[in-house]
């Protein structure tokens, strides 16, 4: 029997031993097929699913060097048929392929015939095709190229795209790496998506998404329209442009609720193309506005679905997907392959912390007791104000006080979901608040004097749920959230991890009142760190005020 | 010894011939017949006949079919001449078997044969009534001919529009009687027509070699891998779905076995499709480990616990080998249109399952290092088993035996694994314990509240793990995850938080994370503050002061009272015994409906009634050499008693005439005599019954007492006593 250290389930999840010496060279060989789960101190859970085993086809490799891999690293014996789906499942993808056909357009091509002459009778393909033009090949309506991957994708049978990509309108956009460098990983991503044509890159909070994104934009050469989730996301996503590329400011135009410009690069935000007037969205013009040759998709997990139905009628134009997660709590991961492209590049979040990009983090949970009085009224509270009572006790703020004072000398910042409470904080710490309300202008120059270290604690809503980019904040104190979201977890986490100019770790505690469903909430949210790889301790509220933390 | 009968011929046989007799016919051994006339019935008997010729290979029965159409008696020359000078060595197979057997003017078959073999054998149409001049047949007309071409290999009928109006060819045919009408629309060519036209032979093809195997060449490695990981697997399976039902017993419907629903939910527990969830839970019944309990509920069975106490390799056994010789398949489960044969059900059996799976598994023994192709061991399977009324074994049959036996791990990548093969060979398992992956002592506890056990994990410390935690994933290792409810589980089966902690502080060989131990403590401290018992009474009465002086009163120590509440006490004993101590003892008490009390049952559940695995059906054991033995000897013992007993009823016959009429007083006088000069020798006597019948007996006297004569019967052997005024006449033999 080997003595590898990856144990195959049955259920297709792989455990990777860390502790093993083969762990690192395994988790390589392993990370182009199989979906990073969850990543605890001593075994790693990846998944094999349909997607990661296509994503790995449409990266190169086949179903032989899957199955090597499994069998050369496992420790027992792999489960013949996991093996046997591996197999099959790859198989699938590539018999079937789009292609550009001087004749007819947009062709259908495989290598198949018996799947042609399924998915040509499936009720949902026949309208999307024209005419068969020999046994092998029948041809698809042009405009129909996103929905016919779509649809094939929901068959099972992914089509691989080969059908090209405009240019575009050319225009000239470089890298200006003057006092900083692009880094390698960044350089590799932007690398392996040019050359797949479409697709996502995976890349953890802090990484540098924007670089990997204008590194696109040099490669592409053309006219680029970005899409990101919010105002405040646009602005950065223009600052760091300003900073790392030839563009100048009239190159650059902001697509908002607030500016309507169109310019060789445009960022636009979801909001606004997802607004409907009398029951149209009223801003699809914009894709149409230009001969663009990239688009950009930050936040790829954020998606919202009417983007989706856009992005099916563009597919002959370029797309990049940035994103940390594939993972999308509503599971359309289907739809962000067929639609922007198979993952093109990936690294794990603790390999780049490895080295020195991220800054490690220390999670802590400080358990808080009510007092009788608020143990009772916690008890008769309705149902559904249960949450937000015991979430925003006032012995919680105390233990903020205590916790900022004790941190002093660092940046803090205060994340919570009630802005009664956060005016309340802010109040008691003499800190500003920023929340939804609060005048862009104004948010920007907390933020700017934040940086600075003009402000040493800021106390912010759920707007910090955002690529808002705080370099300085070393401790995060959350003190009441979105009740279990895990999504909203890593977000918040990924504020303190940006790396620190001294290399200090970061520090990021959860406030939560014992015996309450907030400690339920908690533990939901903080399997997602453990999962992650962030074990994370519990002391208790009085250990905060005899300053043992 | 003169044969003229099939008994005769058995009878002549020696012992080894009958015994591989027996080998080859085990049927005809249960029961063992009386004697050899028995045994010659029931050898050609229709269903022994049947059996005999289903055992028959395709080029065995080719000649046989030969033999068949031959007039009898036939020459050994003759079947040669209509098949192929191979045929020699069948033949004596066939003698073996006592489907052709030697008289003394050459072979012939057992009555009933030819009929087991079909109307028209081998396309073969009756035989001619009166002689044909076969020579005239290669001058037949063209019309004729182009008649002849199209019956001569078979069918032999041939539709005509109207006999009476026979078109000239057909004319020509039945003119020199080459054919002969069946009905108005109908004719039939003749067998002696037919075979001179196929040149002597009875077949146009003849079978005389196995098929060729076409081998997928499989590593020797990659065999013992996926056979090490199917072994595993499926006991794996066998356990998990024991344990699932031992939490939540499956119900068995009206009609017998698993339904639907049931079966689904299976398969989804254990992430397999539907007919492999089905083959599990059929092999786990048939190896007696579940059990339909009268209630309907499928439970484990005691079996259960000890099979989980043993090693591997001898639980591996234990469900491979029923299946070797089950009558059930359980392949026919969720087939098309089969929606009343379930799992665990009654219409699963198929009386030639356990024959087509020895055949097919033989075939894998007989190519090890490679997995054959389907197609050719659905071939070599149908050479080996041509002769099935159903019209062949069905393929779909030899594709299930191969898909099970790579789920038991009798195969490896659909080559024959070297467990297997020691397994079919009864060698030493002791490899597989070696083989399959060692358990392991201990899990590794993470912080995200799970715990992996990097292996099989020991039953103890996966049964404690079980109650305390869920399993998130498993297969050669396992997943745990701990939950709020899952630890609450732990401490409603009597864990107190500190033992938990204990537990996994020792079963981990990683610290026990801090989060985890807190949640352990939270859970453990909420726990238990309400309090829920069992009781079989309870007392209440609003007046606390009575309730005081009933717990004091010494006349109801008998109810053993606890006051669990001022107002209540609580007692051992059923109500209706509390109520009737209590009335003795002068107090007033009256009943109150029990509507609500909820006794919970034990959570892990096993059948009350004893494992019976499924009956096998229409197959019968290979018995030992030593039985067989034994039933030689017993009909060899028969055929002489039977013998003996026919000699004397031929004697009695004739004797009975020549017999004298004496007198009761002559007689009497005869017997004194006999009894006195010659008691040793033997007396020939007319003995009437009580319906004045006379029938002839041959005694010894013993003596003579009260007008009675004990005398030994020779006929039945035993000591008979005889009124004398009954006995008809004497004379000395």
């Amino acid at each position: 029997m080997s003595d590898g250290p990856l144990i195959v389930q049955s259920d297709k999840t792989l455990l990777l031993d860390i502790d093993h010496p083969l762990s690192t060279e395994c988790r390589r060989a392993i990370a182009p097929f199989a979906e990073l789960e969850r990543a605890p101190e001593h075994m790693h859970t990846y998944r094999l699913t349909n997607l990661g085993l296509w994503n790995a086809r449409a990266a190169g490799h086949d179903a032989e060097m899957v199955i090597d891999t499994l069998i050369k690293y496992s420790r027992y014996a792999v489960p013949h048929a996991l093996l046997i789906d591996v197999a099959e499942q790859m198989s699938r993808y590539g018999r079937l392929r789009l292609e550009a056909d001087p004749v007819h357009g947009l062709i259908l091509v495989t290598t198949d015939t018996a799947v042609l002459e399924e998915v040509i009778r499936a009720k949902k393909i026949a309208p999307l095709l024209g005419a068969r033009i020999d046994a092998e090949t029948v041809a698809v309506h042009p405009s129909q190229r996103g929905a016919i991957k779509q649809s094939l994708l929901r068959l099972g049978w992914p089509a691989e795209d080969f059908a090209g990509y405009v240019d575009g309108q050319a225009h000239e956009i470089s890298l200006k790496q003057n006092g900083w460098k692009i880094r390698e990983y960044q350089e590799h991503a932007a690398e392996g998506f040019w050359h797949g044509g479409s697709g996502v890159v995976v890349l953890p909070c802090g990484a540098g998404k924007t670089i990997v994104g204008a590194a696109a934009m040099a490669h592409a050469k053309a006219t680029t329209l970005i899409l990101v989730t919010n105002t405040v996301a646009a602005r950065q996503w223009r600052d760091e442009l300003l900073k790392r590329t030839s563009l100048n400011e009239d190159e650059i135009g902001e697509y908002s609720g607030s500016k309507k410009e169109i310019r060789p690069v445009t960022i636009a935000t979801y909001q606004v193309m997802t607004k409907k007037k009398n029951g149209v969205y009223a801003h699809l013009d914009l894709f149409d506005s230009h001969d663009w040759g990239l688009i950009i998709y930050d936040e790829v997990h954020l998606l919202p679905a009417p983007i989706f139905r856009f992005t099916a009628d563009i597919q002959s134009r370029r797309r990049l997907g940035l994103t940390a997660t594939l993972v999308r709590e509503d599971g359309m991961e289907g739809e962000v392959f067929s639609l922007i492209g198979p993952k093109r590049f990936d690294v794990p979040w603790k390999e780049i912390e490895a080295q020195g990009y991220i800054a490690p983090a220390e999670c802590i949970e400080v358990r808080v007791n009510l007092t009788e009085a608020e143990r009772l009224a916690y008890a008769t509270a309705e149902p559904e104000e249960r949450y937000r009572y015991c979430a925003t006790t006032r012995t919680k703020r105390d233990v903020v006080q205590e916790l900022v004072s004790l941190h002093a000398q660092e940046q803090i910042l205060v994340i919570g979901q009630y802005l009664d409470q956060l005016d309340d904080l802010g109040e008691t710490l003499g800190s500003p608040v920023i929340q939804g309300s609060t005048p862009q202008k104004e948010r920007e120059e907390l933020f700017q004097s934040f940086r600075t270290g003009e402000i040493s604690c800021l106390v912010v809503s759920k707007v910090a749920n955002f690529s808002i980019d705080l370099p300085e904040a070393t401790i995060a104190i959350q003190v009441s959230g979105a009740f279990g979201s895990r999504q909203e977890e890593a977000q918040r986490l990924g504020r303190v991890l940006r790396p620190k100019a001294d290399g200090r770790g970061a520090r990021f505690y959860s406030v939560v009142s014992r015996d309450t469903i907030d400690q339920d909430f908690a533990q939901n949210r903080q399997r997602f760190l453990a999962e992650q790889g962030y074990s994370y301790r519990i002391i208790d509220a009085d250990d905060v005020f005899q300053g043992k933390i | 010894m003169e044969i003229r009968s099939y008994a005769d011929y058995l009878r002549s046989l020696s012992d080894d011939a009958l015994i591989a007799l027996f080998e080859a016919r085990p049927e005809l051994t249960s029961p063992v017949p009386a004697d050899i006339a028995t045994l010659a019935v029931r050898a050609s008997s229709v269903p022994s006949l049947v059996r005999a010729v289903d055992s028959l290979n395709k080029w065995q029965l080719q000649v046989l079919e030969a033999a068949a159409v031959l007039p009898e008696p036939f020459s050994e020359k003759e079947i040669i001449s209509a098949t192929d000078k191979a045929a020699k060595f069948v033949i004596s197979s066939l003698v073996d078997r006592a489907l052709i057997y030697g008289a003394n003017d050459g072979y012939r078959l057992p009555t009933n044969l030819r009929e087991i073999l079909g109307n028209e054998i081998a396309g073969l149409g009756p035989a001619s009534p009166k002689k044909l001049k076969l020579k005239d047949l290669a001058s037949a007309p063209a019309a004729a001919q182009k008649n002849l071409d199209a019956m001569t290999w078979g069918p032999p009928r041939g539709t005509v529009s109207d006999v009476k109006k026979p078109t000239p060819g057909l004319a020509w045919l039945l003119e020199n009687g080459f054919v002969s009408p069946v009905n108005q629309q109908t004719v039939v060519l003749h067998r002696e027509a037919a075979l001179h036209l196929r040149g002597g032979k009875v077949h146009r093809t003849l079978f005389i070699t196995p098929p060729e195997i076409s081998v997928r060449e499989v590593s020797p490695k990659v065999n013992q891998q996926a056979a090490i990981s199917n072994i595993t697997t499926f006991l794996r399976w066998t356990e998990e779905v024991l344990n699932f039902w031992a939490q939540q017993p499956a119900s068995a419907l009206k009609a017998g076995g698993l339904g639907v629903r049931d079966l689904r939910d299976l398969a989804l527990h254990l992430g397999v499709e539907e007919v492999c969830a089905a083959f599990i839970a059929e092999v786990a019944y048939l190896a007696g480990l579940l059990a339909i309990d009268p209630d309907d509920r499928i439970l484990p069975t005691q079996l259960f616990d000890t099979w989980l106490s043993q090693p591997s390799s001898i639980k591996w056994q234990n469900l491979v080998a029923p299946w070797l010789i089950t009558s059930r398949m359980s392949g026919l489960v969720g087939r098309d249109g089969s929606k009343s044969v379930t799992p665990l059900g009654p219409e699963l059996d198929r009386s030639s399952s356990a024959t087509i799976r020895r055949a097919t598994i033989e075939v894998l023994q007989a190519n090890p290092g490679g997995a054959p192709s389907l197609e050719s061991v659905t071939a070599t399977v149908q050479w080996n088993l041509p002769y099935r009324r159903t019209g062949g074994v069905p393929a779909e049959y030899i594709e299930w035996t191969l898909r099970e036996a790579e789920w038991l791990g009798l195969t490896g990548h659909g080559a024959i694994s070297t467990y297997g093969l020691e397994l079919l060979e009864g060698g030493d398992l002791a490899s597989v314990d070696k083989d399959l992956p060692a358990t392991v002592d201990h899990i590794l506890i993470q912080s995200d509240n799970t715990a992996i056990a990097p292996g099989p994990l020991e039953h103890e410390i996966a049964q404690e793990l079980d109650i305390i935690a869920d399993i998130e994933s498993r297969g050669a290792a396992t997943v745990f995850r701990f939950t709020e409810a899952s630890l609450r589980r732990g401490l409603d089966h009597g864990r107190t938080g500190e033992e938990i902690l204990a537990f996994l502080k020792k079963a981990s060989k990683t610290p026990v994370p801090q989060p985890l131990e807190y949640l352990i403590g939270d859970i453990s401290r909420k726990h238990g503050k309400l309090r829920v018992g069992n009781t079989s009474s309870f007392i209440r009465c609003e007046d606390s002061a009575l309730i005081t002086q009933i717990l004091k009163d010494k006349k109801v120590e008998l109810l053993n009272l606890r006051r669990i509440a001022p107002e209540v006490l609580i007692s051992s004993l059923e109500a209706t015994d509390a109520i009737s101590i209590l009335k003795s003892a002068g107090y007033l008490p009256a009943a109150e409906d029990s509507k609500g009390l909820l006794l919970s049952g034990p959570r892990i559940q096993r059948a009350t009634s004893k494992a019976r695995p499924p009956r096998i059906i229409g197959e019968f054991e290979k018995l030992e050499r030593e039985v067989l033995e034994l039933a030689v000897r017993t009909i060899r013992t028969g055929e002489k008693s039977s013998a003996q007993q026919s000699t004397l009823r031929n004697l009695s016959r004739d004797a009975l005439g020549s017999l004298p009429r004496n007198t009761a007083s002559e007689t009497l006088q005869i017997l004194v005599k006999h009894l006195r000069e010659t008691p040793n020798k033997s007396l020939s006597i007319g003995y009437a019954d009580n319906n004045g019948l006379v029938s002839h007996r041959i005694i010894d006297p013993i003596q003579i007492a009260a007008g009675m004569l004990q005398a030994k019967d020779h006929a039945s052997g035993e000591v008979f006593t005889f009124t004398i005024a009954r006995i008809t006449g004497v004379a000395t033999l």
